[in-house]
């Protein structure tokens, strides 16, 4: 842009220069001319000759007659070279400088007379006579001072023209000189340009020269190899890293083509359509890209992987490519060591968990029988020493079992197994209790266990119960385990917070305390503080670990604050969910619920036959029928026969587990497709619950099973019994129909109910519906509110999902939920009648 | 074989004008007086009629002493050098009046100048510049237009002495 500036001021200052130069040269031409074409002198001298000639024909005139010396030839030859100069000065350029004078022309004129005689005289062919000669001789002398005069004036005359020639020339060289000078000023701005641009070209040389250097100091010295090619692909560029990961010198490889060089051959065909197709469109894929990571050659052959970046510029060579390549080769080996390293290291991982995994399983099922007998040893007639052995034996099993959880809680944590199942339960329920079970455990060491409860938390929660309850049960044991006089204070308060309430047990204690710096370290895992002072009469290395890695995994956690010699307070703080409030009563001081020892007939599957012995021994001795399977085969053979109150079923078993005998039960439309079933497993808690549950478990239990348990399971079985549950549920929504309409009339609707109820499941069954699901799901749920309006409960769900299914297209299963239906009804009808029967 | 030619033209041009030299001069009593050589005393006379024999150039053209064009004829003055095989590098030409210039031999070319023996046809008087007259075509090139020109055309030429 500049130098096309200057172009234009240089091209318009030659352009005058030209011109000028053009002027001068015709200005000097001209001078030339002049100066070569002689104007003046010799007129002058014509003029001055004629004063000369006069000058000379005098004297012979005069010598003539006075000697008489010269013929009559010699005299008129003077006469006629007189009267020759005449002619010149009467004639050509002396004329016209005489026309212009008038005192010269006037003298001129008064010469006249004189060339009269003269020719006359000179033409005469006598003799000449003394007397023409004196004529002669008195006109001449007269007229030579006219004569003087004109040679004078000419002369004069003659040097003013020459004077003004001079003033014409100085003028002239002057204007030349004047040009001359501009010329030269012009010469110099334009040398000054060119100066400048001189400069200005030689500093953006230096530059250029520096960056040209200084890119290929860079080019040279770059740890990626450089490669530039040309649009036909031919290397032009090749640098000193290209030489080493290639193994190409440069001046080997320069002007071949990258497909027969460094391209490994089953991408050459690619290539070469790839920078065809670029070169065509100029759609890049490759170039410009950014980072592309691809394998190349080596001069010795083998492949390997590179990252290369590819660019392209473009100059008056045309296309050029330029590629950055970087051998990752080594890289490539690394990664791979490293992700077999970590390969190596899960699959390690994984089997240590397995590991674990097995060995509590392993060491559950013998735990199993253990604890049962001593269980059942208990119950039999012992001496004080047998039943403290008993005790110590039964002690130490516990806390084999807890470690066996512990360590299976640590790989559950550790692979992200542990699952948190939330469920509603009351606060002061779960600490109240807590408290009832380790209270003796601190009445042993003489130790005060004092539960605070704050009123904002006396009400129902929504979390997982089990967990809070497992870490309570560690932090409150540890405090009894650490604390040697005192109390053991369990506090609980919260926040009720918009979305949920912020719940905070404190639990402290007054033992020894835990200095500082250890402080952290007692959430690590295996970390036993203070083993030497020999109070840990178990090991703990697990339990704070784990206890604060399930706070943790339930939004919460747990923390420290401990003073050594005044005790240590850990507070674990929980965000749980909010239930109605419950009133603060003392429900655990009252007995659990009566145990009914009605007998019933119970099924137990159990492939190991110590833990069957154990179990089928235990309900025994509590007065119940036992039945006994060895695996799920064995189970739906004997219950296809008999009908059962309760089915203990193993998780694990050969021929067919018991998740399997579930499905298969409840699912067979048998006796027993109703009746309770208890999973046990011996392994953790989480693995199978889901599967049981959708099996049709009813609940599940973990291996060993202990008498105390037992007792409620039956307990419960009881109290679930179906007979008073409708009743006791829901009594008035049946009593105030027989209020509203009469035993009688109450009567025949329930019956008209259960005509219709049952000519409904008969259609269904009968493919009535078949095609129309929304003609079943109106049908279900007209029966469904109807089922409401009597209070029948356990229908109301059987026929919401029939409806709910419908709704969505289809009932796959159609047949099972009637016949579930059917039998509700059944039972429903029969409580129905009997509650109608019994006089109000 | 040329130069032999020109040679033998020039002896016979010299004997012819030595023979007729003499009824020339007198019948004009005007004959151009050639001294050839300076170491001589030889001296060749030429009259109008020895110089019409000669090859005769003209031409037309105004001087600075003339009014109007002009037309001269006359001998080519390198011709008649040539003719009597003047030798010598200077030549001097003198007027009746006694006017004299010198001329270096080399500086004479074919046809500049001549000593003219007419102007526009008719033979010159000395009161008319004659009987000759040395001329340039002065119009035929700015060279002519210069002072030592102007002063080398003599006229009423009388003599050609070779000096030097």
């Amino acid at each position: 842009m500049n130098s096309g500036k200057y172009r234009l001021s240089i091209l318009a200052g030659l352009g005058l220069l030209v011109l000028l130069l053009g002027l001068m040269v015709t200005n000097l031409l001209s001078q030339l001319r002049d100066l070569s074409t002689a104007q003046g002198d010799s007129t002058q001298w014509s003029i001055s000759q004629l004063d000369t000639e006069f000058a000379n024909l005098n004297a012979d005139l005069l010598d003539q007659l006075a000697t008489g010396r010269f013929s009559d030839e010699d005299l008129k030859l003077r006469v006629d070279i007189t009267l020759s100069r005449l002619d010149i000065v009467n004639s050509g350029r002396a004329a016209r400088i005489i026309g212009e004078n008038d005192e010269l022309t006037s003298l001129i004129r008064d010469l006249g007379q004189f060339e009269e005689l003269a020719i006359s005289v000179s033409d005469s062919s006598n003799p000449l006579t003394d007397d023409q000669i004196a004529d002669l001789l008195t006109i001449v002398t007269e007229l030579r001072p006219n004569v003087r005069r004109i040679a004078l004036l000419g002369l004069s005359l003659s040097a003013e023209q020459s004077q003004q020639r001079r003033a014409q020339f100085a003028g002239q060289l002057r204007r030349t000189g004047g040009i001359a000078i501009v010329l030269l000023v012009l010469m110099g701005a334009l040398l000054m340009l060119l100066d400048r641009m001189f400069r200005q070209a030689a500093k953006n040389d230096a530059a250029l020269q520096s960056s040209a250097k200084l890119l290929s100091s860079t080019v040279s010295a770059s740890l990626d190899a450089i490669v530039t090619a040309n649009g036909a692909g031919e290397i032009i560029d090749f640098n000193a890293s290209a030489e080493n990961v290639f193994g190409w010198s440069r001046s080997e490889i320069i002007g071949k083509s990258m497909e027969e060089t460094f391209i490994p051959h089953h991408m050459r065909d690619a290539h070469h359509n790839g920078m065809r197709r670029y070169i065509k469109t100029g759609q890049p894929r490759v170039v410009d890209a950014g980072r592309v990571e691809l394998s190349a050659l080596r001069k010795s052959g083998e492949e390997f992987p590179v990252e290369l970046n590819i660019t392209s510029t473009e100059d008056e060579d045309g296309v050029k490519f330029i590629a950055y390549i970087r051998d990752i080769s080594e890289r490539k080996i690394a990664e791979q060591e490293l992700v077999d390293a970590r390969d190596r290291a899960e699959r390690t991982d994984k089997a240590k968990s397995q590991f674990l995994t097995l060995i509590s399983h392993e060491m559950r099922t013998p735990l199993n029988g253990i604890m049962g007998v001593l269980d059942l040893l208990k119950t039999t007639k012992l001496s004080s020493v047998q039943e403290r052995y008993a005790d110590i034996a039964l002690a130490s099993s516990e806390i084999l079992l807890e470690h066996t959880n512990e360590a299976l809680d640590v790989t559950r944590i550790e692979t992200g197994d542990l699952k948190l199942t939330l469920q509603q339960f009351s606060l002061p329920e779960l600490v109240n209790g807590l408290a009832d079970v380790l209270e003796p455990l601190a009445r042993e060491k003489e130790l005060r266990l004092i539960v605070e409860l704050g009123d904002p938390v006396c009400m129902d929660f929504y979390g997982d119960k089990n967990r809070i309850r497992q870490i309570l049960t560690n932090l409150i044991g540890n405090a009894i385990k650490f604390s040697d006089s005192g109390q053991i204070t369990v506090k609980v308060d919260g926040i009720h917070g918009p979305e949920h309430s912020s719940v905070k047990f404190k639990v402290s204690d007054t033992g020894s305390g835990i200095e500082p710096e250890h402080q952290e370290q007692v959430f690590d895992a295996f970390v036993a503080l203070a083993p030497s002072e020999g109070r840990q009469s178990r090991g703990d290395g697990l339990g704070l670990s784990i206890s604060q890695k399930i706070a943790r995994r339930m939004d919460g956690d747990i923390s420290l604050k401990s003073e050594v010699g005044v005790g240590s307070t850990f507070t674990l703080t929980v965000p749980l969910q909010r239930r109605e409030e419950v009133p603060n009563s003392d429900a655990t001081d009252e007995d659990p619920v009566a145990p009914s020892m009605k007998p019933c007939k119970v099924l137990v599957v159990e492939d190991n036959s110590i833990n069957r012995k154990v179990l089928s021994d235990m309900l025994e001795g509590m007065g119940h029928h036992v039945t006994q399977a060895v695996n799920g085969a064995d189970c739906i053979e004997k219950s296809a026969q008999l009908e059962f109150d309760v089915i203990f079923m193993d998780i694990s078993m050969p021929v067919m587990n018991g998740i399997e005998a579930a499905r298969r039960l409840r699912h067979d439309n048998g006796p027993n497709a109703e009746t309770r079933i208890i999973g046990l497993t011996a392994h953790g808690r989480e693995e199978y619950r889901e599967a049981a549950e959708q099996a049709g478990m009813n609940t599940f239990h973990t291996k060993p099973i202990r008498l105390d348990a037992l007792r409620s399971i039956i307990a419960e079985l009881s109290v679930a019994d179906p007979v008073p549950m409708v009743s006791a549920k829901h009594p008035d929504a049946l009593g105030e129909m027989r209020d509203a309409l009469g035993a009688e009339q109450a009567s025949a609707v329930g019956e008209q109910f259960f005509n219709e109820l049952g000519e409904f499941a008969s259609q269904a069954r009968e493919g009535l519906f078949e095609g129309e699901p929304l003609a079943l799901a109106e049908a279900a749920h007209k029966m469904k509110g109807a089922a409401s309006l009597f209070g029948f409960e356990e229908l109301e769900p059987l026929l919401e999902k029939v409806e709910k299914d419908a709704r969505q297209g289809a009932v796959p299963d159609l047949i099972a939920q009637l016949d579930v239906l059917e039998r509700c009804a059944r039972k429903a009808e029969s409580d129905f009648y009997v509650r109608m029967s019994v006089p109000s | 074989m040329a130069a032999l030619t020109r040679s033998r033209i020039s002896i016979l041009s010299v004997v012819f004008a030595t023979l007729f030299a003499s009824s020339a001069a007198s019948q004009d009593g005007m004959a151009l007086q050639v001294v050839p050589s300076a170491t001589s005393s030889d001296i060749i006379e030429f009259s109008r009629e020895t110089l019409d024999a000669f090859d005769q150039v003209e031409f037309t053209t105004t001087t600075i002493w003339t009014d109007g064009d002009t037309h001269f004829s006359g001998v080519s003055l390198k011709a008649l050098l040539e003719s009597i095989d003047a030798n010598g590098s200077t030549i001097e030409m003198v007027a009746l009046n006694d006017y004299a210039v010198t001329m270096p031999i080399s500086d004479l070319e074919d046809g500049a100048p001549i000593i003219a023996t007419r102007m526009d046809g008719n033979i010159m008087s000395v009161r008319d510049k004659g009987p000759f007259w040395v001329v340039f075509p002065y119009d035929s090139d700015t060279k002519y237009s210069t002072e030592v020109t102007y002063a080398r055309s003599i006229w009423q030429l009388t003599r050609l002495n070779i000096i030097d």
